[in-house]
């Protein structure tokens, strides 16, 4: 893990951000607290405004102890109260409606769990959801939060860091070389630099943070049946079989282009640690189907662990307690066994 | 043959034996040896006996069929308009003799191959042209050896147009269990997709997957029509397809009665799908709907051609050379092909 949240992981604790205080983060959170026993959760602590906090605890008709703390306290009251790094930050959004409370708390909290984690405060980071839409709004300069963390990386060590996508379940990893375009610009954002150097980065951190010895890599054709020898497309040929040879070159085990409808069975996946795809329903597709409501959402890249529930804010249900815990709590477990360095079957 | 066969309760399927090289033979006689599919329709088999009898040696089973030389003398079915038969009919095999076993190069794509499952293919699908079968099934091809024998087959639609002269506008389904996937797009390149989608092929590609799920039983199909883009466009941020041509089809397909729903996210899709809210998902190009298909059920995936007169339907996994000749392959697909074929040849006559 290098310099960053090695001092007393076993002490330290995840550092958990609340999101967008409107949506589901808080209620999944708290809920997840609350069964804290039964899933054997590692501990953590929340980065919220307290007093929101427990008004939404009440709303979902809930008493739960809080105690406001510092972070390196916050393990240690873990088992009888919810630790919470107070924002000193006043939330006023009510369930399903963000204000403009909002924007500033949800990123004030990635800023100071930033600044923990990177300082060893905590042993990682698990961030809720955020609503892009709210942020925007309020000005935020980033397409996302992957992105954002990237920037606080830098602004607070100096170190460029390319973050990398990936959803992990223990059935199936998956990254999407591309993401959010348009399905007919992929072809054109397609290169071999961008597949190389993702590859790089997932191939590093399989290693670093999985524990993987030697990690190996699929890598998904863009086209039909990975374009059948160019009859269906010459991207497979011209652009991803020259990246599959040059990172095998640089010792990398990745074998492809692979027909992405045959890639993703259980034998097959049996042969690789992680699944490199060309765009994100090629990435997206198997895993939801394999993995519904336990896959997560981890970043790659980045001086420190940080994973993320796959699901976004859910405004419809927010403050109802009818929110599934089920992938935060995969989220924790995983950001715990990564932090940790506890080798995890990817 | 004579064509008495169209007024009897029970179908005849016309059955192509495929590829010889992989596990074609073998599930073959797995599927003979199942007694109730055997039953329940008249099969007319195309092939070669020796192949059949390699093939029930790997897998282990004894044949209980009839063997003729000529298509001429499989006997006709014998049984009163609208009744039901007393006695099941025994599958029959076309013998052509056309593959001796010593010119079969396991696991392996060969020109042998290829000219004896093409043969078979045309028999069966001119049996079936002819009115003599109701339903023609094949075990898998492999696309590699097919081409050997005949250089123009792009997919079995190219083939199945030239040998019928039928240039009606067939599809690729994939069905699982009671799920169907058709797809707007097949094999083109994915740059080509995008533009590939428009209105009325959407609206042509709906309505063939409802006349042929009807047709397999369907009273109304429920008929989900994916997005193309990440999370269908997510209100225009990641593509604007939704918005301007999937929408206003789907409203279309509504309008002209079709129980259609969409665009959805492709991701989740088929989770809603699987769950009971649709009976079918429409795709835009080939791996959004084979990679979720194949995951949830590979083991009993079919693929049904539709669009011609009558229906056309194999197990969706192919030659399986890697498990050839070793007995373990699953007849599960082949099973679910010949009893989809079955139901859509026994609808069609009533």
């Amino acid at each position: 893990m290098g310099a960053y949240g090695s001092r007393g992981a076993d002490q330290a604790a995840l550092a958990v951000t609340a999101g967008e205080p409107a949506g589901i983060g808080p209620d999944i959170t708290i809920a997840a607290w609350r069964r804290r026993r039964e899933l054997a959760l590692p501990p953590f602590y929340v980065v919220a405004d307290a007093a929101f906090l427990e008004r939404r605890a009440g709303e979902l008709g809930t008493a739960v102890p809080l105690a406001v703390v510092e972070p390196e306290d916050a393990a240690g009251v873990f088992a009888t109260a919810l630790p919470v790094v107070d924002l000193a930050m006043p939330v006023t959004s009510a369930p399903g409606r963000p204000d403009a409370s909002s924007a500033p708390a949800a990123i004030a909290a990635i800023r100071r769990a930033v600044a923990d984690v990177m300082a060893g405060r905590a042993t990682a980071i698990v961030t809720n959801p955020i609503a892009k839409n709210v942020l925007y709004r309020s000005g935020f300069p980033e397409p996302g939060h992957t992105e954002f963390l990237a920037r606080l990386v830098h602004e607070s060590s100096g170190r460029e860091c390319r973050p990398v996508m990936m959803l992990w379940s223990p059935e199936l990893a998956v990254v999407p070389v591309t993401i959010h375009l348009p399905l007919a610009d992929v072809p054109k954002c397609l290169d071999e630099a961008l597949i190389v150097e993702t590859a790089r980065i997932v191939a590093a951190d399989l290693m670093q943070r999985f524990g993987i010895a030697r990690p190996r890599l699929a890598i998904a054709g863009l086209n039909p049946h990975a374009g059948e020898d160019g009859a269906l497309g010459r991207e497979d040929g011209a652009i991803v079989a020259p990246a599959v040879a040059r990172l095998n070159a640089e010792g990398i085990a990745a074998k492809g282009p692979l027909p992405a409808d045959t890639m993703f069975h259980a034998a097959a996946r049996a042969s690789y640690d992680a699944a490199l795809c060309m765009y994100h329903d090629q990435a997206l597709i198997p895993i939801k189907t394999l993995a519904f409501d336990h896959a997560v959402n981890v970043t790659l890249g980045l001086p420190f662990v940080r994973t993320s529930p796959d699901h976004g804010t859910a405004f419809d249900i927010a403050g109802t307690g009818r929110a599934d815990i089920s992938s935060l709590v995969a989220a924790l477990a995983l950001a715990r066994r990564l932090a940790v360095r506890e080798p995890v079957a990817a | 043959m004579a064509n008495e066969c169209r007024e009897s309760v029970r179908p005849t399927i016309a059955l192509a034996m495929g590829d010889p090289a992989g596990v074609s033979p073998e599930l073959l006689a797995r599927l003979l040896a199942e007694k109730d599919v055997t039953a329940s329709a008249r099969i007319v088999i195309f092939g070669d006996r020796r192949i059949l009898d390699g093939g029930a040696e790997v897998a282990g089973v004894s044949l209980d069929i009839d063997t003729v030389a000529e298509e001429a003398q499989v006997p006709a079915e014998q049984v009163p308009a609208g009744q039901v038969p007393a006695e099941p009919a025994r599958p029959v095999l076309v013998d052509l003799k056309n593959l001796d076993p010593k010119d079969v190069t396991p696991s392996t794509a060969t020109l042998a191959g290829g000219r004896f499952a093409t043969e078979n293919f045309r028999r069966a699908l001119l049996c079936a042209a002819a009115g003599k079968a109701h339903a023609v099934m094949f075990t898998p091809f492999n696309k590699k050896a097919m081409r050997f024998a005949y250089p123009a087959y792009d997919d079995e639609i190219r083939f199945i147009s030239d040998t019928l002269k039928d240039d009606s506008p067939a599809r690729e389904f994939n069905v699982l269990d009671q799920l169907w996937n058709a797809r707007v797009t097949s094999h083109i390149p994915l740059s080509e997709v995008a533009n590939a989608i428009t209105a009325d092929a959407i609206l042509r590609n709906l309505s063939l997957a409802d006349s042929c799920m009807r047709a397999a039983g369907f009273a109304r199909p429920r008929i989900a029509v994916a997005g193309l883009n990440p999370h269908a466009g997510d209100g225009g941020n990641f593509g604007r397809e939704e918005i301007d041509v999937i929408e206003p089809a789907v409203n279309e397909a509504i309008r002209r009665g079709y129980a259609a729903e969409g665009p959805f996210p492709a991701d989740t899709v088929f989770l809603r799908a699987k769950r009971g809210d649709f009976n079918a998902v429409l795709t835009m190009y080939h791996d959004q709907g084979q990679i979720a298909m194949k995951l949830m059920g590979f083991d009993r995936g079919v693929t049904l051609v539709g669009g011609y007169s009558f229906p056309i339907c194999t197990p969706a996994h192919g030659t399986a050379y890697d498990i050839a000749g070793k007995g373990i392959a699953n007849v599960g697909a082949t099973r679910q092909a010949m009893l989809l074929a079955i139901r859509m040849a026994s609808r069609a006559r009533a």
